[in-house]
């Protein structure tokens, strides 16, 4: 076994000229004690070198984000590869193909990620984004092209074999187990053990406890049971979970969706310092702002194609756009001004248990009225109750100047109010029937005498709703399962149109839809305005809430923050608004 | 879907006696009602805190905590076996059948439980492999095996039986050997839930199966094995059943699956899956044969056990949802 | 519902194909089968599992399970018996008993519905806990001797055909035209097919599984009264086994054991396979025991046949 003694001074010219970065602790001739704990299965770091490759294998636990190592450590293995060329990708894809079912998602997609750089991911829905992910993850099998890891080509049979190859995964759907701990959440299936080969729960807890303090998050139990956290630090036990393999690859797939700006902040950090240790990783997001402050390099794909891939300095949005999209859109906020009527929709001093207090406001016909705020801010709250879920606990509600109460859904649609919901699959479709059937759902009684369903009726409402809105479909008796996700938002606001509401409550009305829909959703809503809708539109993306609100009004922790109109609605002033105190209340 | 927003993490560490009251509270409830029940009874009644009927009570229901830790695997895991109880009376059959017909005595003790190993990982199977849900297999093979029981054996009973044979009437170490099986047994399951990745991919699976198969747990197969596990606690509960008592009777032992579904639930096993403990089962098992005997005891008529039994799990799984909606 | 109904035509030609040929092969194992009386017999005796069967299907395809009916007419069988004994006039005695049972199904409902618990435990407590205040009640005594008008319903007959076989066919028309065609129908497939979305879409989602729990309670109350009026006497056993009976029929006949498919008329014929199944081994000479064996052993092929045909229309 061969022990470098020394570093060729080739090796040290390299450092200096900032080619290659220290990946461990200079390698030094006593360094033979046993590291505490048991010996990790992790792969090795690397410190390539000009003309060959020396692969060190270490036994220790080293904290993937300090990059500290434990005072002691032993090396167990250093082994030359010969003359190779040096290997600059950690992960690269070639002419990645790729069909589920007759549909394809990838055609020939080639990618490469390398070590210390963010290389953002973008492209619309279905663009093939996951399917990339996912392929690279181990959980998907391409059926064409080749994968290969540090030059080796590789073939992941499963979401183990890339993750023993060092490439870790925060995907969006959170896949946590919600009555285990924090601390066993981090480290199911590599925990450590101890010497009798059990489970070495107080190992677990200490580094679980030493990596969230790493990620700056000191306020987090690790023995909370992870079902009663809130989505952002659930999201944290997830990032903690990926760096508890210490990986060399990291992907993220929208890792900010649910975040607030603090946690954003918070998340970025901890990139930048992953970026720093050598680690690759791979972010994919849709938001603008993040990929031009994170990342080094970004790909776009449409419709499971490779369109390209630039360095972040050299683009602008528009060209990202216009590659994401293949043609470039100027006009993704098209509200126009509608007349303003009276009064459809007043609350004051609602509340619903503890999700939100003392809420007020009012929607005029010809409105639209912005609700901006954090996740968890308590909005979609304040829309269940408004649509009969979950009946206020106190306050009045007035609908058209008339106090009403509202104790359920079906009495919400019979006083004109109609609910979008945020979580479209779930809460707005009923994917596996027919869209006829999803169209009819909320209007039955309508369409029905003595309550036998008019199966004639129905069929029209059907056939003039896919045409009035636009419907990409075979025909009403296709399943909604099949429609695209856009269509899928046509469907859900078909439906609810069918009931002729005066006041319509859009929950996100755009999240998951491609820049193209979203455009046609937002036309749409200007439309609806302008035939004296009044609009309740929840949204998280700025851009959205400052482009189409006629006011806006921004919650925090269940109460009412602010209130802007139009003119006044900043950036800024909308943004802050968000972390500001309720009345009576610490900031949060 | 959420509803109520909770309210981010913790924000202060709660204190280690807090910790374990949160963790084993449903054990602690349990243990306290044996207590209680006991003393009441025995405050009614002085005969039944004699020793010989506590002995008799215990050792007599040993088996109900045997069979309730094999299920309670299968619970946590997210799934049901309402077929144990006919299971186990087709198992006391087979081993009563061998010891009669002359085979030595621990094939007699075995057979039956590699038997019950097999047909539980069979039913892990079909519920992994073909997706039939849990119920509805085992309720398909409650009739099965207590049709093919009865339709074997019309009844019969099964008598001169070989005295080695009697496992459950020995004494270790002064205590009978069901109670020390019980107590074995349940031990090195819950350090094995505790401490081993095996143990804790029960709880994976059953917490959030994706989640389990994106860690590298093989799902399916954890079923299958969990389910034979199932069918290895039922072979011993079987052969403590069987024994004890000079004949056994080629019958299902009635409201036997209930009983042992009921320790499982009322012992912190949550029906959900994904969270329990099988020392939580055995006391709750504990806490049946302490309410059955007191019944007796305190002149209630059997006759109304069962409807006592459905009373507790509806109490028990109610105050569950009522805590899991509070945590949200 | 075309594209469901594609494959569930499939899944039902191949239920109707099994129905003829088994109905084929025991007509030649004896010559007693195809008999008129022996036809309307069967009519008779499938008819308590039959009503009950009706209603279970109206609960599975919402998604859930009921385990307690055959529970609750065990418990309505004793209440007639209790009633009766205690100087209620016998018909007063049937439709209070009876009541009761429809009672005892809004309790599963309301577990189910206001704290939440998954059917397939509240039922299972309510299995026992019904089961038990039967015994408990009845202390395992039955009760006999009732007046000769009472067995109208269970033995007698209405223009050729036992009674009970009219209350059958009429309720079948009933259901299929309630799940088919109406509203309520319709709420019951959304709510089976997503809970959360019928509920988003203005199903009162929460009424529609109280009706369908109180009605299945009810009709089982119902079969109890007609199991009593048959076999002249009551007991606390009555009625055991009747679930499994009962979610065989309903999966045997396509609907779906995770909810939001299924069709009255699969049900149908899932009863009349099984109730053929049942008459054929008992010519056979197969003990009652053995069948149940069968029972099971249909029950597990047939939702596996239906997870290998319907992998790709299901949700």
């Amino acid at each position: 076994m061969d022990r470098a003694r020394r570093l060729p001074s080739a090796f040290e010219a390299a450092l200096a000229e900032g080619r290659w970065r220290r990946a461990g602790p200079p390698l030094s001739p006593c360094a033979t004690r046993r590291a505490p704990g048991p010996a990790p299965t992790h792969h090795a770091p690397y410190i390539p070198l000009p003309g060959y490759v020396q692969r060190v294998s270490i036994s220790a636990f080293r904290n993937p984000l300090t990059g500290g190592w434990p005072e002691r450590f032993r090396i167990r293995s250093v082994r030359a590869s010969g003359n190779q060329r040096v290997v600059k990708s950690v992960v690269e894809l070639r002419d990645i193909t790729k069909s589920f079912g007759g549909v394809s998602a990838l055609k020939g997609v080639s990618f490469e990620v390398r070590a210390g750089e963010v290389h953002a991911l973008l492209g619309e829905n279905g663009a093939g984004k996951s399917t990339l992910i996912r392929i690279i993850a181990g959980s998907h099998v391409p059926d064409q092209g080749e994968i290969r890891v540090e030059g080796e080509l590789v073939r992941f049979s499963s979401p183990r074999d890339a993750r023993r190859r060092g490439i870790a995964t925060v995907y969006q759907e959170l896949l946590l187990f919600p009555d285990l701990t924090v601390a066993e959440n981090i480290f199911l299936g590599n925990a450590p053990r101890t010497r009798l080969g059990a489970l070495d729960w107080a190992a677990t807890r200490a580094r679980a406890r030493a990596l969230l303090d790493a990620l700056d998050s000191p306020d987090l139990d690790v023995d909370a049971k992870v079902g009663g956290l809130s989505v952002a630090n659930r999201q944290r036990v997830e990032i903690a979970k990926a760096l508890s393999q210490d990986p060399r690859v990291l992907i993220m797939d929208e890792p900010t969706a649910s975040l607030a700006q603090a946690d954003v902040e918070r998340l970025m950090a901890v990139v930048r310092r992953l970026r720093e240790r050598g680690v690759a990783v791979i972010y994919v997001s849709h938001r603008m702002q993040e990929i031009f402050d994170l990342a080094d390099r970004v790909t776009v794909l449409r419709d499971g194609a490779y369109i390209g891939t630039r360095t972040i300095g050299e683009v602008t949005e528009d060209v990202l756009i216009s590659m994401m999209v293949g043609r470039s859109i100027d006009q993704l906020f098209p509200k126009s001004d509608a007349p303003r009527g009276r009064t459809l929709l007043e609350v004051k001093n609602l509340s619903f248990r503890r999700a939100f207090r003392d809420v007020s406001l009012s929607v005029r016909q010809g409105e639209i009225l912005g609700l901006a705020g954090l996740v968890g801010a308590g909005r979609t709250e304040v829309a269940l109750t408004l649509f009969g879920i979950n009946p206020a606990t106190s306050g009045e509600i007035l609908v058209d100047g008339k106090t009403v109460t509202i104790s359920s859904p079906r009495r919400a649609r019979d006083l004109g109010i109609a609910y979008i919901p945020e979580d479209r699959g779930q809460q707005g479709l009923i994917r596996s029937q027919t869209i006829r059937e999803n169209l009819s759902l909320p209007i039955l009684d309508h369409l029905s005498r003595a309550s036998f369903v008019e199966l004639a009726m129905e069929a029209k409402h059907a056939r003039e709703a896919i045409e009035r809105f636009g419907i990409r479909a075979r025909g009403p008796e296709m399943m909604v399962r099949q429609l695209s996700g856009g269509n899928q938002q046509k469907v859900v606001l078909a439906k609810w149109l069918g009931a002729e509401p005066r006041i319509l409550i859009m929950d996100e009305p755009t999240r998951g839809i491609d820049v193209g829909a979203k455009a046609e959703i937002h036309a749409l809503m200007s439309k609806l305005a302008g035939q004296g809708l009044a609009i309740v539109m929840i949204s998280s993306e700025l851009p959205e809430v400052l482009g189409m609100s006629d006011r806006v009004l921004v919650m925090n922790r269940g109460r009412v923050v602010a209130a802007f109109d139009r003119a006044e609605a900043t950036p800024d002033a909308v943004g802050s608004a968000m972390t500001r105190a309720g009345p009576g209340e610490d900031a949060a | 879907m959420d509803t109520l927003v909770a309210t981010g993490g913790v924000a202060r560490r709660p204190s280690r006696l807090s910790r374990i009251v949160d963790a084993y509270g449903q054990e602690l409830v349990v243990s306290a009602a044996v207590l209680v029940l006991m003393a009441v009874a025995g405050a009614v009644n002085r005969r039944f805190l004699s020793q010989t009927n506590l002995t008799s009570l215990f050792s007599g229901n040993a088996y109900v905590a045997v069979a309730a830790i094999g299920m309670s695997m299968v619970i946590i895991s997210g799934n049901i076996d309402v077929s144990v109880g006919s299971l186990i009376g087709v198992l006391a059959t087979i081993a009563g059948t061998l010891a009669v017909k002359g085979y030595p005595i621990w094939l007699a003790w075995l057979f039956p439980v590699l038997v019950g190993v097999l047909v539980d990982a069979f039913i892990g199977a079909l519920v992994a492999y073909a997706r039939i849900p849990a119920i509805v297999v085992t309720l398909g093979f409650l009739s099965i095996l207590k049709g093919g029981l009865i339709s074997a054996t019309q009844g019969a009973w099964i008598g001169n039986l070989p005295p080695a044979f009697f496992i459950a009437q020995f004494r270790l170490f002064g205590i009978p050997s069901p109670i020390c099986f019980a107590t074995v047994l349940t031990v090195l399951a819950a350090l094995w839930m505790r401490y081993s990745a095996l143990g804790r991919a029960i709880y994976a699976v059953g917490g959030n199966s994706d989640a389990a198969r994106a860690v590298g747990i093989r799902t399916r197969p954890m079923v299958v094995f969990i389910f034979a596990l199932n069918g290895f606690f039922a072979g011993i509960a079987a052969i403590l059943f069987g024994t004890q008592l000079q004949v056994i009777q080629s019958t299902v032992p009635p409201n036997l699956e209930l009983n042992v579904i009921t320790a499982s639930v009322i012992g912190g096993v949550s029906i959900l899956g994904g969270t329990g403990t099988v020392v939580g089962s055995s006391l709750a098992a504990v806490l049946f044969a302490v309410i059955s005997s007191s019944l007796i005891f305190l002149n209630v008529s059997a006759y109304w056990l069962r409807a006592v039994l459905g009373l507790m799990i509806l109490a028990t799984v109610l105050a569950d949802m009522a805590r899991r909606r509070r945590i949200g | 519902m075309r594209i469901s109904l594609r494959s569930l035509l499939r899944h039902e030609t191949v239920l109707g194909v099994l129905s003829v040929i088994a109905l084929a092969v025991l007509a030649r194992q004896s010559d007693r089968f195809f008999t008129t009386d022996n036809i309307l017999n069967q009519g008779r005796l499938v008819s308590e599992l039959g009503l009950v069967a009706l209603t279970m299907t109206f609960v599975i395809v919402t998604g859930g399970i009921d385990l307690s009916v055959g529970s609750i007419l065990g418990l309505v069988a004793i209440l007639i018996g209790v009633f009766w004994k205690a100087g209620l006039p016998l018909p007063l005695a049937v439709i209070l008993a009876v009541g009761l049972g429809g009672v005892a199904g809004l309790v599963n409902g309301l577990i189910i519905t206001r704290f939440r618990v998954p059917p397939l435990i509240a039922t299972l407590a309510t299995l026992a806990l019904y089961r038990g205040l039967a015994e408990g009640i009845s202390q395992s005594r039955s009760v006999r001797g009732y007046p000769e008008y009472f067995y109208v319903l269970g033995q007698g007959e209405v223009g050729g055909m036992p009674t009970q076989l009219w209350l059958l066919l009429a309720g079948m028309v009933v259901a299929a035209v309630i799940l088919g065609r109406t509203t309520f129908g319709r709420a019951t497939y959304a709510v089976g097919a997503n809970e959360t979305a019928a509920r988003f879409s203005g199903v009162a989602v929460d009424r529609t599984k109280l009706l369908i729990y109180t009605a299945s309670g009810l009709v089982a109350g119902l079969s109890g009264a007609i199991l009593v009026s048959r076999v002249t006497t009551t007991r606390s056993d009555m009625g055991m086994g009747l679930e499994l009976d009962a979610i065989t029929a309903v999966v045997l006949g396509g609907t779906s054991i995770f909810g939001g498919r299924g069709t009255v008329a699969g049900t149908v014929l899932g009863l009349v396979l099984i109730q053929a199944l049942r008459n054929g081994l008992a010519l056979a000479g197969v003990k009652g025991d053995g069948t149940i064996v069968v029972i099971g052993l249909v029950l597990i092929l047939a939702i596996l046949v239906t997870n290998i045909f319907g992998r790709d229309g299901d949700g």
